[in-house]
């Protein structure tokens, strides 16, 4: 799909599609989008539905990022507490690190 | 399996490409704003002996020629990319992750596990696995072409959305807990079902609705590579070899022979003027083949052409758009690239009903820049499956040797394209490269060298 071919109403439909999709838990749709559909937003001349995409974007690179973070957080949690945890951290985890000789 | 070079609009553009003398450019009509372009790119005074209106046959054809050759080269380049992607993928993961180099299951299709320690019986086994493999594929491929002809969409897309999500949740989560594996990194299940669930659904999105061509280039890469890992850890050794022979065998039939089951799909595709599913095929670019057609109709028959002196206009056929001379010049040159002409241009006759979207054209309009060598997911896969079963040996000199031998198969295969303009195998050539610098590598070149080391002989 290549989007200087498709007129603007479309990239802003599309926009909307791939914001609405990341709120199913899917920052990486949202960092796609905003990724996609930054040149659009800011290095194009001013056309009519460039601020609504500008909007899009930038809420979907703020969720990406908030995503990013919490996940970050959260796996540095996990690597640090891991073996405190003891059972529940064993229960979690889908990979365990085996002793190495 | 093939490497689909778009006969039509490629053709034809790159035609287009040849004669930036503007009477003639206008005078085809489908090219509307493009000799501005041109121009601006090749200066008018580039070539001496062509004057405007007409030009001697024989020049114009070698500079066609010339012209496609280096179309050619732009396009190999743009596959070396993606098909060293794919091989570094495999190769990496099969140096790194000790998973795939193991062999304790086999595939449903390979009943024969070649234990027997007996040669004879190992050449048996690996001849019958491989035959069966191969009537499950032609069997599938047969399907999928009568579904295609039938215009059953709704299942092929269903059978294509069907295994694109397992690759990309199964056999994904597999790939990637085995790396997580062999690194020793422990991870937690939340944050694994997060990632899954991410990487799916998107993949989903960029293979099989809109999505950026990257993205989707990268999924599909990433799934030949993961569909050759598969491939390699389960077949049986010998197998694997036999299994890239007679696949390569089969490729050529498939794409060449009149009757071959991938000569009809990617006929029947250009001829409905659609694209061949993504699911299935690697482009370089977007294609647009729907209005590389559409605007070649409406240009030879519509108003746009008015002030053409009459003798340009008797050069342009109602066919296409495709020049009289031009037809007769593939004639000349190929008799069954010109077979392949008629059945596009009687496609063409069926005329402009599939233009019902005005944006669609003119979003193509100015999209002559793009045109896009294609090649099928099945050829990254078999590629992969020599390399990284080469590599599996833990050799180098074999791995590098193998790698080297699949990119010039692959260049020789884009240059008969160039050639030919048709749908060519991709496999064979580079298969049979591959073949043969692999058993010269692990069997003569390695021991060479390896007695050269022992005996300190530096050359």
């Amino acid at each position: 799909m290549d989007l200087s071919k498709v007129n603007n109403e479309e990239k802003l439909k599309l926009c909307r599609w791939y914001f609405k999709a990341g709120f199913f838990c899917l920052p990486f749709v949202w960092l796609i989008n905003s990724i996609w559909f930054f040149k659009y937003a800011f290095l194009r001349p001013e056309y009519d539905e460039q601020k609504s995409i500008r909007k899009l974007v930038i809420w979907s690179a703020i969720g990406a990022l908030v995503w990013a973070i919490a996940v970050a957080s959260w796996v540095t949690t996990y690597q640090t507490h891991r073996v405190a945890w003891g059972e529940f951290g064993d229960w979690i985890s889908v990979v365990t690190p085996t002793g190495s000789a | 399996m093939d490497l689909v070079y778009d006969a039509n609009s490629a053709g034809h553009q790159s035609r287009a490409e040849v004669n930036p003398s503007s009477i003639l450019v206008k005078s085809r009509g489908p090219v509307p704003n493009y000799e501005g372009v041109e121009q601006i790119r090749r200066p008018v005074g580039d070539d001496p002996s062509r004057g405007p209106p007409r030009r001697e046959e024989p020049l114009q054809e070698y500079d066609d020629d010339d012209e496609e050759l280096k179309y050619g080269a732009a396009h190999v380049i743009r596959l070396f990319v993606p098909v060293s992607l794919c091989l570094l993928v495999v190769v990496a993961t099969m140096n790194s992750v000790s998973f795939y180099r193991t062999r304790d299951l086999y595939l449903v299709y390979t009943p024969f596990h070649e234990i027997d320690p007996n040669v004879g019986t190992k050449i048996w086994n690996a001849l019958a696995n491989a035959a069966i493999l191969l009537s499950v594929i032609v069997v599938m491929t047969v399907l999928l072409i009568v579904l295609y002809k039938n215009r059953c969409y709704k299942v092929i897309h269903a059978w294509l959305i069907m295994s694109s999500l397992i690759l990309l949740s199964i056999f994904s989560y597999v790939y990637i807990v085995e790396v997580l594996r062999a690194y020793n990194i422990p991870f937690d299940s939340i944050t694994m079902a997060f990632i899954m669930w991410n990487f799916g659904v998107m993949g989903m999105i960029a293979i099989h609705w809109k999505g950026p061509l990257h993205v989707q280039q990268a999924y599909l890469i990433f799934l030949a590579a993961l569909m050759a890992l598969i491939f390699i850890k389960y077949l049986p050794e010998w197998t694997t070899w036999v299994v890239l022979a007679v696949i390569s065998i089969w490729d050529l039939f498939a794409v060449l022979t009149p009757k071959g089951p991938l000569r009809i799909l990617v006929e029947t595709a250009q001829e409905r003027n659609e694209q061949i599913f993504p699911a299935l095929i690697y482009s370089s670019t977007v294609m647009y083949t729907l209005v590389g057609m559409a605007r070649v109709d409406t240009g030879s028959q519509g108003g746009r052409m008015s002030p053409q002196s009459p003798s340009n206009y008797s050069r342009v056929s109602g066919e296409g758009g495709f020049t009289r001379e031009w037809e007769e010049g593939i004639d000349a040159r190929n008799a069954a690239r010109s077979r392949a002409m008629d059945s596009n241009s009687d496609a063409s006759r069926v005329p402009p009903v599939r233009i019902q979207d005005p944006n669609f054209s003119n979003q193509l309009r100015d999209d002559e820049e793009e045109k896009g060598v294609k090649l099928g997911l099945g050829d990254f896969i078999f590629y992969s499956v020599l390399v990284g079963k080469a590599s599996s040996y833990g050799d180098w000199n074999t791995t590098v040797a193998c790698f080297v031998a699949i990119l010039i198969g692959l260049s020789l295969t884009l240059l008969l394209l160039a050639i030919f303009k048709k749908a060519l195998p991709a496999l064979p050539i580079s298969i049979a490269f591959g073949l043969f610098f692999y058993f010269s590598t692990s069997e003569i070149v390695q021991p060479f060298c390896d007695t050269l080391n022992t005996r300190q002989i530096f050359i």
